[in-house]
């Protein structure tokens, strides 16, 4: 999965004022394509799993079983892992941090993201310059290597993995932001908003933020999508969540020596991974579909 | 254009130098050094001593940094401190099998998510498309480990034994010379990236083929083939480009994880070895280089936007 | 388990029946554990069978994979520290005597006698066996012993053996004739045999430079390229005729564990070391290979430091000790490849106390020692890496294992150089792992104040005196009956937690023959390739 990259989807929405009710029409179009209720389906299906999963686990995630890699059985659904816990009941359990991670780092990239890029769109001059140099250093710099760098250093502390992916999204979704807010900055609704002497904040977000959103989502989809591959990623390298605790990306790693042996372990974690990366792809996909206004008719 | 280059230079070369002090600084935070990495098990004390002293690590960090920076600014990468080698010699043979994979990868992968993409927006919303466009979606959700893993399983071990499992190259020659252990991790790299840019390109090409000026050269009457490959794919590969410049500079920086899972002889693996070593020099050429990569290819794509754009050609920036 | 039989099977080799019904360690103690009932006992461990004899033909070309290694690696006779250095070193060079598969009395090498000088073990005479070459043709002699020794023990740059025979009273050494060497000991050390034929402490001519590394192995360097492969070609010469069989070894490095598999059963190499467990399975069922699997004496301790909160109060380290299911931890980190242990080392020394009482898990009694100890609800951080295989997994069974006395174990897991960072032998709980020794050897590298390994921080008056005590004792009886009083003591009071002795599990293809199972503990037995060559 190329968690890393992705700048700009290219269709740049075109830009209208907001109206009012426009994002409600918007959500009703999205919904209105097949796709995208196929994806709202996967979605909500995996986070019932990841939210109410545990209560279904038969075993604790931690506790033994079975004999490690052993198959399935009356005691053990999917088996046993690599230390003969039950499968089931780790992946069951394992999909709280991993989310809760990636949803963390994608609110912090995205949010910060936004600021810098309509500060640099509105602000221009000097303080775009400045600000979107900073975003190149950061693009610059390899995610993987960053991530490999911090985690070693200090340990691999859950908020430090946060940080890491949420930043390096950060200087990704400024661009996207900075270039869509650029072509509002001359329209008359900011420049009328200017001249009754609304303060520069108010202006940045009361009057840009609402006719950015479209980019806005569609960043927001890619980079949860991209904050999971990474997280799994990282676990997968083994810098991310500690053992014993159950987690996909952990999974992934703890059993993928015994995919032969025991599919499982490994099958079970990429499986999820895979279809909440589809899902919310469905739905962002749709949703950009919605905006630059064709495809409509599906 | 000339200024814009000039410009982009300048601000290219200083990413690279606030890369390399942050990359310092970090290292400079791993806990241990080069001495204990390579003692290992027997770091005693006195071994360690006398090694960290035989290594130069007892000296300041900011003359470590003046020092590193003093040598590449003539040209001269530094001493490794595991080895003892200079880092260009260590590195040199991984670059360029690194360089293979990337290139290889990027030969395959390039023009079939370029032609995907034009494929699929031109049956768009025909099956063909709902199917490409899941393939794509789904190939894109799966970690690159596991594709790895699926075609070692497929190719190499357990069902067929068709390619090399592990890329092993000889010291002293490199993977071309032996181009079978290059194609399990090219495979892997190009199901990775094409998902990205067949789609960016479907959708950019979708947005063309509803313009008017399509319409336009239909209504003209030249045949859809000149339509497509003439008049709309020059308009729709510009957002393709700017994405194919960042996967190839992903290529470059995310081969970790792939060369690790095939061993394959190339600066991801040698990176991983690097920081575990604590070897402050090689790490600090590899991000260096890994960084430029991205610098240059941004460059290359931004040149090359201008140059499909003919109103930017004219206009400069 | 009664002491005697599991005495007896320390000794002797297994029959395929027993290690079937008695899974290694006596099918009873394990039934107790009310584990295998539960898993319906779907897996059986790979069968220590030696593999078969066949006729051995001399020529080719052998692939070896081995663990780890990087571009530190190194092809320096005495520094060698990861799993690939220490393979090129039991080829390229030799020690003076070495401890043979079966891990009976020392198998004399490069010497033809070392003897105790006058019924004391302070003063020691080597003898070289005659007519011995270096790679370079130059023969081995009285010399080089010392040049080499020196080389070690040098205080400015001191190599792996430093430790190990840093008690040899150098500058007293004395050159008798050619292939004759007086070596003086700074205090009486009956092991010191053991102690300078460790593989670390190997013979180098005069003058050795690692650049271009001449030994007296079974094969001589060609090249050597780190983190990837080295490549040896035999040694004509070698003073075990007729072997070596095969013309040209190449090692080559694999850092991940998949890789090096995948590399066997993809036909790339042709042999590989520590088979990870979750796929003895699956190579077991390949008919075009062979899993080979060694009983050693390795052992893999949890440390716990004795003079530190809380383990500085005996009654915790004993709770801990009491916490650990040790069958159920054989089952899930091992898969059964390993034996009980009784929280000490060195099976195979005739000295070990066999007639201690087993440890087995009790609960109940651990917490009460914790309750009295003012310990109750204790946590404890312990600091685990990929330091060697199956330790991070032992760390999780072991938190699992101890939340059931209410203790709450925080798995802390660190990259190696990390691991052996600054705080290196000064965690409080950490783990660790050895080879296969003789109980006195062992106590030196780990078990003494003086001793360079001492991750517990072990300092015992009473248990020093009686080492001190031991070494000079060259009458065997009168040392073992010292030892087990020493041994008693690190049973009741001493900080390491020793739950299993793990089996080694290597893989080869069946082209290849000659590989023996070797108690050491080092891999594709004793990485001496000199015995293996192709089917005739």
């Amino acid at each position: 999965m190329s968690a890393t990259t992705a700048t700009a989807e290219p269709f740049a929405p075109a830009p209208e004022p907001v109206r009012r009710g426009r994002a409600a029409t918007l959500a009703r179009a999205t919904l209105g394509q097949s796709r995208a209720k196929v994806g709202l389906v996967i979605f909500v299906l995996i986070l019932v799993i990841v939210i109410f999963g545990p209560l279904f686990a038969p075993h604790s995630p931690t506790e033994f079983v079975a004999a490690p890699n052993s198959g399935s059985s009356s005691h053990a659904l999917f088996g046993a892992d690599s230390l003969g816990r039950d499968v089931w009941s780790r992946f069951l359990y394992g999909g709280r941090s991993i989310l809760g991670l990636a949803l963390a780092a994608t609110i912090i990239g995205v949010g910060l993201g936004l600021v810098i890029g309509l500060s640099a769109a509105y602000l221009g001059g000097l303080v775009d310059e400045v600000l979107m140099r900073i975003a190149d250093v950061f693009m610059a710099f390899p995610q993987i290597v960053l991530a490999l760098l911090l985690v070693s250093a200090f340990g691999p502390k859950l908020w430090l993995i946060v940080l890491t992916v949420g930043i390096s999204h950060a200087p990704r979704v400024a661009r996207v932001i900075r270039g869509a807010a650029q072509q509002l900055v001359e329209r008359d609704f900011v420049k009328a908003a200017e001249a009754v002497g609304e303060p520069r904040r108010r202006v940045i977000f009361g009057e840009l933020l609402p006719n950015v959103t479209s980019p806005l989502m569609v960043e927001t989809g890619l980079r949860l999508t991209y904050s999971i591959g990474l997280i799994a990623a990282i676990s997968f390298l083994g810098l991310g969540i500690q053992p014993p605790h159950a987690d996909w990306g952990l999974m992934i790693n703890e059993n993928r020596l015994s995919l032969i042996v025991q599919p499982w372990g490994v099958m079970l974690p990429v499986i999820a991974i895979a279809l909440l990366t589809i899902s919310t792809g469905l739905m962002t996909d749709s949703y950009a579909r919605v905006v630059i206004g064709i495809d409509r008719g599906e | 254009m000339s200024k814009f280059l000039i410009r982009r230079i300048i601000f290219g070369i200083l990413t690279l130098f606030l890369v390399s002090i942050v990359v310092f600084a970090a290292t400079q935070a791993l806990p241990g050094n080069a001495a204990r990495a390579i003692l290992g098990r027997s770091a005693t004390p006195e071994r360690v001593a006398a090694l960290t002293a035989q290594l130069h690590l007892n000296q300041s960090v900011a003359s470590q940094y003046g020092h590193w920076l003093g040598g590449v600014l003539s040209g001269n990468l530094g001493i490794s401190a595991a080895t003892q080698q200079s880092v260009a010699h260590l590195i040199a043979g991984r670059l360029a099998n690194s360089a293979f994979l990337v290139l290889v990868a990027a030969i395959v992968a390039l023009p079939l998510s370029i032609g995907l993409g034009v494929w699929m927006a031109v049956k768009r919303d025909r099956p063909a498309d709902h199917v490409l466009s899941m393939t794509t979606l789904v190939l894109a959700a799966l970690p690159e480990f596991v594709i790895g893993i699926v075609l070692v399983v497929l190719l190499a071990t357990n069902v067929a034994h068709v390619f090399p499992a592990v890329s092993l190259v000889p010291p002293g020659e490199h993977a071309w010379d032996e181009p079978s252990v290059v194609v399990l991790p090219a495979a892997t790299l190009v199901i990775a990236v094409t998902p990205y840019i067949s789609r960016i390109m479907r959708a950019s090409m979708v947005e063309v083929l509803e313009s008017d000026y399509v319409t336009m050269a239909r209504l003209k009457g030249l045949s859809n083939r000149v339509v497509i490959w003439r008049h709309a794919v020059p308009n729709a590969i510009v957002p393709a480009i700017q994405v194919s410049a960042l996967q190839l500079a992903y290529m470059a920086g995310g081969v970790v994880v792939i060369e690790f899972v095939f061993s394959y002889p190339g600066m991801g693996a040698q990176l991983v070895d690097s920081v575990a070593n604590r070897d402050v020099p090689v790490v600090q050429a590899l991000t260096i280089i890994i960084a430029a990569v991205y610098v240059i290819l941004n460059l290359l794509a931004d040149l090359a936007t201008i140059l499909v754009t003919p109103r930017l050609r004219t206009a400069g920036r | 388990m009664s002491e005697d039989s599991f005495r007896e099977q320390l000794e002797q080799p297994l029959t395929r029946r027993q290690v079937l019904h008695g899974a290694l360690v006596g099918g009873a103690t394990i039934s107790a554990g009310g584990l295998l009932s539960a898993c319906g006992g779907s897996i059986s461990p790979a069968v220590l069978v030696p593999p078969p004899i066949e006729p051995i033909k001399a020529g080719g070309s052998v692939r070896i994979g081995a663990t780890g290694g990087g571009s530190k690696d190194v092809i320096d006779a005495h520094l060698p520290a990861v799993d690939p250095d220490i393979m090129r070193n039991w080829n390229l060079y030799e020690s003076l005597a070495t401890r043979p598969a079966n891990f009976g009395p020392l198998q004399m090498l490069l010497a033809e006698s070392i003897e105790p000088e006058k019924g004391s073990a302070k003063t020691w005479t080597v003898k070289l066996k005659p007519g011995l070459e270096f790679h370079n043709g130059k023969s081995v002699t009285a010399d080089d012993v010392i040049f080499s020794i020196n080389r070690i023990i040098d205080p400015k740059n001191p190599k792996v053996g430093a430790t190990s025979i840093g008690y040899i009273d150098t500058a007293k050494m004395k050159k008798l004739d050619n292939l004759t060497i007086r070596i003086p000991l700074k205090f009486p050390n009956a092991t010191f045999p053991d102690d300078i034929g460790q593989y670390f402490n190997a013979i180098v001519p005069v003058g050795y430079d690692p650049n271009k590394p001449v030994g007296t192995g079974a094969f001589m360097y060609e090249s050597f390229t780190p983190g990837q492969q080295s490549v040896f070609k035999r040694f004509p010469n070698y003073w075990e005729h007729p072997k070596p069989y095969v013309d040209q070894l190449t090692i080559i490095d694999f850092t991940d564990d998949t890789a090096r598999v995948n590399a066997l059963l993809g036909g790339e190499v042709d042999a590989i070391d520590n088979l990870p467990t979750g796929v003895i399975a699956e190579l077991q069922g390949n008919k075009a290979l062979r899993v080979l699997v060694s009983e050693t004496g390795e052992w893999q301790p949890f440390t716990m430091r004795v003079d530190k909160s809380p383990f500085n109060d005996v009654r915790v380290r004993q709770a801990f000790r009491l916490m650990v299911n040790r069958p159920q931890m054989i089952e899930q980190v091992l898969l059964r490849q390993g034996r009980l242990a009784n929280d000490m080392y060195s099976p195979y020394d005739p000295a070990y106390a066999a007639s201690l009482p087993q440890r087995h898990q009790d609960l109940e009694q651990a917490k009460s020692l914790l309750k009295a100890a003012g310990h109750e609800g204790l946590a404890v951080e312990l600091v685990t890496g990929p330091i060697f295989q199956g330790v991070q997994a032992a760390a999780q069974v072991f938190a699992q294992q101890a939340s059931a006395a209410g203790v709450k174990v925080a798995i802390r897991q660190v990259d190696t150089t990390t691991f052996y960072g600054p705080n290196y032998l000064g965690w409080t709980f950490a783990q660790d792992f050895w080879a296969t020794r003789q109980y006195l050897p062992q106590v030196a590298q780990g078990s003494l104040p003086s001793s360079p390994f001492n991750e517990t921080h072990w300092a015992d008056p009473t248990f020093i005196k009686l080492i001190q005590q031991a070494r000079a004792q060259l009458d065997e009886s009168k040392r073992n009956e010292i030892l087990l009083h020493a041994q008693t003591i690190e049973y009741e009071r001493g900080g390491y937690i020793i739950p299993y002795f793990s089996d080694q599990v290597d893989a080869y293809s069946t082209k290849l023959t000659g590989f023996e199972p070797a108690k050491s503990g080092f891999p594709l037995g004793n990485y001496w390739f000199k015995n293996v060559g192709y089917k005739a």
